[in-house]
């Protein structure tokens, strides 16, 4: 098993130290080549504008498309809004480079300014192999999920009902940061998913075949 | 911004050397575009000394 952090810019090394706490052989990503033989990529929190704007310097967009069509890949914070296809907040942010892969909408900042940030426990039933035990999220400056359309789902939602993490085949996205935790099952829930070999593109033709 | 005293903002060309330097963080270990990226930015930041900057300049007088 070996996955990717994409490391342009943000928390890229908190995901790579856990990853080697697991067991796992962790790499930073910082060209198209280096996308070669992973078996999944994370892409950190950070700024979303900054990773688009070196993505698209690097050459890097059309390559994590590809990548993403047959891999798992993990969005924390800004990588969610990196994978979403649309941004919905209306603000004038629309010129930022997004990967637009994934169904849902997501808005920036969603929660306030760096002093809103905030920690709280989120009920993960996705995560918790029949124990219940809530898992720690840290959010920091976090976007919002506004909408999760198609095959997504939405994995945590907060108190008020806000949404803050979702999947869809064997993509995964977090508003908050489990890489700044001690609690690894988020890690090790995108682990199980990057072992999944179906690419996304086959599983959504089996679903639509199933229902 | 063009009052701030960083070094970036007081250069000959101040844009190129700001690319230059957020490229530079990301890929601090490739040598090759370091090197390349490093190329072409005119004048750094020359001759302007805090002991010698008037009381109006300092931020930890004026704010910022």
């Amino acid at each position: 098993m070996k996955i990717g952090v994409l490391a342009l810019q943000g928390a890229f090394i908190e995901h790579i130290k856990i990853l080697r706490e697991l067991g796992v052989e962790a790499v930073e990503v910082r060209l198209p080549e280096d996308l070669a033989g992973l078996d999944g990529l994370i892409i950190p929190g950070g700024e979303s504008t900054t990773i688009g704007k070196l993505a698209t310097m690097y050459h890097l967009m059309e390559p994590l498309r590809d990548f993403a069509a047959h891999k798992a890949m993990w969005g924390t914070c800004a990588g969610m809004i990196f994978m979403a296809k649309e941004i919905g907040d209306g603000r004038s942010n629309h010129g930022q480079p997004l990967l637009s892969i994934m169904d849902i909408v997501v808005d920036r900042n969603a929660f306030g300014r760096q002093v809103d940030s905030f920690e709280t426990d989120l009920d993960v039933p996705a995560i918790n192999n029949g124990a219940v035990k809530p898992f720690p999220a840290v959010f920091i400056r976090a976007p919002k999920l506004v909408a999760a359309k198609g095959d997504t789902q939405v994995l945590a939602r907060l108190a008020d009902g806000t949404a803050v993490a979702a999947q869809e085949g064997n993509w995964l996205v977090t508003s908050f940061h489990p890489e700044l935790t001690g609690d690894n099952r988020f890690h090790k829930y995108f682990l199980e998913l990057a072992k999944q070999k179906t690419p996304n593109d086959e599983r959504r033709t089996m679903n639509s075949v199933d229902n | 911004m063009a009052s701030l005293s960083v070094p970036e903002f007081k250069s000959a060309d101040p844009a190129p050397r700001a690319k230059a330097i957020v490229e530079a963080t990301t890929h601090y270990n490739n040598p090759e575009i370091l090197a390349r990226v490093s190329e072409n930015l005119g004048e750094p930041m020359v001759g302007i000394n805090v002991s010698s900057l008037p009381e109006s300049e300092q931020l930890a007088v004026r704010g910022w």
